[in-house]
């Protein structure tokens, strides 16, 4: 790691350390006093299991909690009874308002295509006192250049409006291909599930959208210099706590994301600290760095929940399944006053 | 089951974020918003793939024709997760299938709200509850 990056990764611990810690301190005595940290046969902290993200933390700070890091024990107790209680609703088979979605009214779309069911993990989300995923900048927003900011505003207008006249045109999610790594351990579009092996010298995360799979040398190697889509990842371990440093990446720029906020360029830089604190919870932080989309580094610290044993990944065949494409398309010729696509 | 009026002062925002919303922007270029539809039906395939379920049904039409749609539902790996099988929605189901036309005007619609006739959820289960999670 160069002198700038470490230099960089203190910085942003400060903050995280701040926040995590008023995250950590409300876990169950129990389990913080009773917990030892298991290790693997050859002494690595063993991070495995099946993790993901599920807090109701947006990454970026809503506007009316400007200026302020963390919420209220009030208000956390409130937003715990507000998730429980969308939680039972949706259970109960319940839609819309009572499970936190907008209404029919505001948007068919957007978060409404489907019956929530589809979607539904079956429990409720956590409630923790950080206002944004975001610790840096302190504002919690992304800090975007002013082209990056027209790319998402472009990419926001686009939404369902396309034009749609080309494979091309759909997002690279849209395309099977991935929605990047910059949140690849905290979301997807099918909840973000993230499983970690660990091997002598290697730890893997398998991400169940897109098969998207990284395999992190632990071995005290250099990185090289081949650029690949998902950049190349090279770990070491500090402590007990596994820092990954992701660089290489191609650039994709050209193409469509689905955020612009995770979409690679050959100067995307990502730092990632990995700490497990209990049986069920991970600190894990992600420090993003890239000027071509940011006018500095920023810092998101997401707490990420082991799921229970059994619990499994299944494979996304996406692209045989990817009806979508071939019927935008000809969504497409039809209003461009041609014939539908022959199927 | 009590439907909360969220009167907290900081409501809003604490609830802004309530479902993570699927920043993919293709859906409303496949479907028309402005074609709603309304299908009951009979299920005659489930395709249990991703990134997206379908559901193919018989309806019958105004005339007595029998018209084969093809709805699209979400991924199916959550459904695996809580313990959903074919057997929850088994060929030959009565459904109501409440979506959007495709734009092009195929028979195709997405399948928003998916109930069977007698108003039942096919979709039902706990968390971990699964043939997959023991």
């Amino acid at each position: 790691m160069s002198r700038r990056t470490q230099k960089l990764s203190r910085a942003v611990l400060v903050v995280a350390a701040a926040i995590i810690t008023s995250n950590t301190e409300r876990l169950p005595a129990q389990e913080v006093d009773d917990w030892t940290l298991s290790r693997t046969p050859w002494g690595d902290p063993d991070l495995q299991g099946v993790w993901r993200y599920e807090g109701a933390t947006p990454l970026e700070r809503p506007d009316d909690l400007a200026g302020r890091a963390t919420l209220t024990d009030e208000e956390i107790a409130e937003l715990a009874r507000i998730e429980a209680e969308r939680a039972a609703n949706r259970e109960a088979g319940l839609d819309g308002v009572a499970v936190g979605r907008s209404t029919l009214d505001e948007s068919p779309i957007r978060g409404n295509e489907y019956n929530i069911f589809w979607q539904d993990h079956g429990r409720a989300r956590q409630a923790y006192a950080q206002t944004s995923l975001i610790v840096d900048p302190l504002d919690g927003k992304l800090p975007y250049t002013d082209d990056a900011r027209i790319a998402a505003r472009r990419s926001d207008a686009r939404y369902g409006v396309g034009p749609y006249e080309s494979y091309l045109d759909p997002d690279t999610g849209e395309r099977c291909l991935t929605d990047g790594v910059t949140a690849i351990m905290w979301q997807g579009p099918n909840g973000g599930h993230n499983r970690i092996v660990q091997s002598p010298g290697f730890v893997t995360i398998l991400h169940e959208e897109y098969r998207d799979r990284r395999i992190i040398p632990v071995d005290g190697r250099e990185h090289g210099s081949i650029r690949q889509w998902l950049g190349e990842a090279v770990g070491h371990w500090e402590g007990d706590t596994l820092v990954v440093e992701t660089i290489n990446f191609l650039d994709r720029t050209n193409y469509e994301w689905a955020s612009i906020w995770t979409r690679a360029s050959e100067s995307l830089h990502i730092i990632e600290r990995f700490r497990r604190v209990s049986e069920t919870d991970m600190e894990y932080t992600i420090t993003v760095e890239d000027p071509k989309t940011f006018t500095r580094p920023w810092t998101a610290a997401v707490p990420i929940t082991r799921l229970p044993d059994g619990i499994q990944i299944y494979e996304y065949a996406c692209h045989e399944g990817n009806r979508a494409m071939p019927n935008l398309l000809s969504a497409g010729r039809v209003e461009a006053g041609l014939a539908p696509s022959a199927n | 089951m009590r439907i909360s009026l969220i009167a907290f002062v900081a409501g809003s925002a604490l609830a802004a974020s309530a479902v993570q919303v699927s920043a993919h922007h293709a859906f409303a270029a496949e479907f028309d918003v402005n074609r709603p539809i309304t299908l009951t039906g009979t299920v005659v395939e489930l395709e249990l793939i991703n990134p997206h379920s379908w559901i193919h049904l018989d309806v019958t039409s105004a005339d007595g024709t029998i018209e084969r749609w093809m709805i699209e539902g979400g991924p199916p790996n959550a459904l695996f997760r809580r313990g959903f099988t074919r057997a929850a929605l088994p060929i030959g189901s009565e459904i109501v299938v409440e979506g959007f036309q495709a734009k092009d005007g195929s028979m195709r619609a997405n399948g928003r709200d998916i109930v069977f006739t007698d108003g039942r959820t096919p979709f039902t289960g706990s968390f971990g509850v699964g043939p997959d999670s023991r």
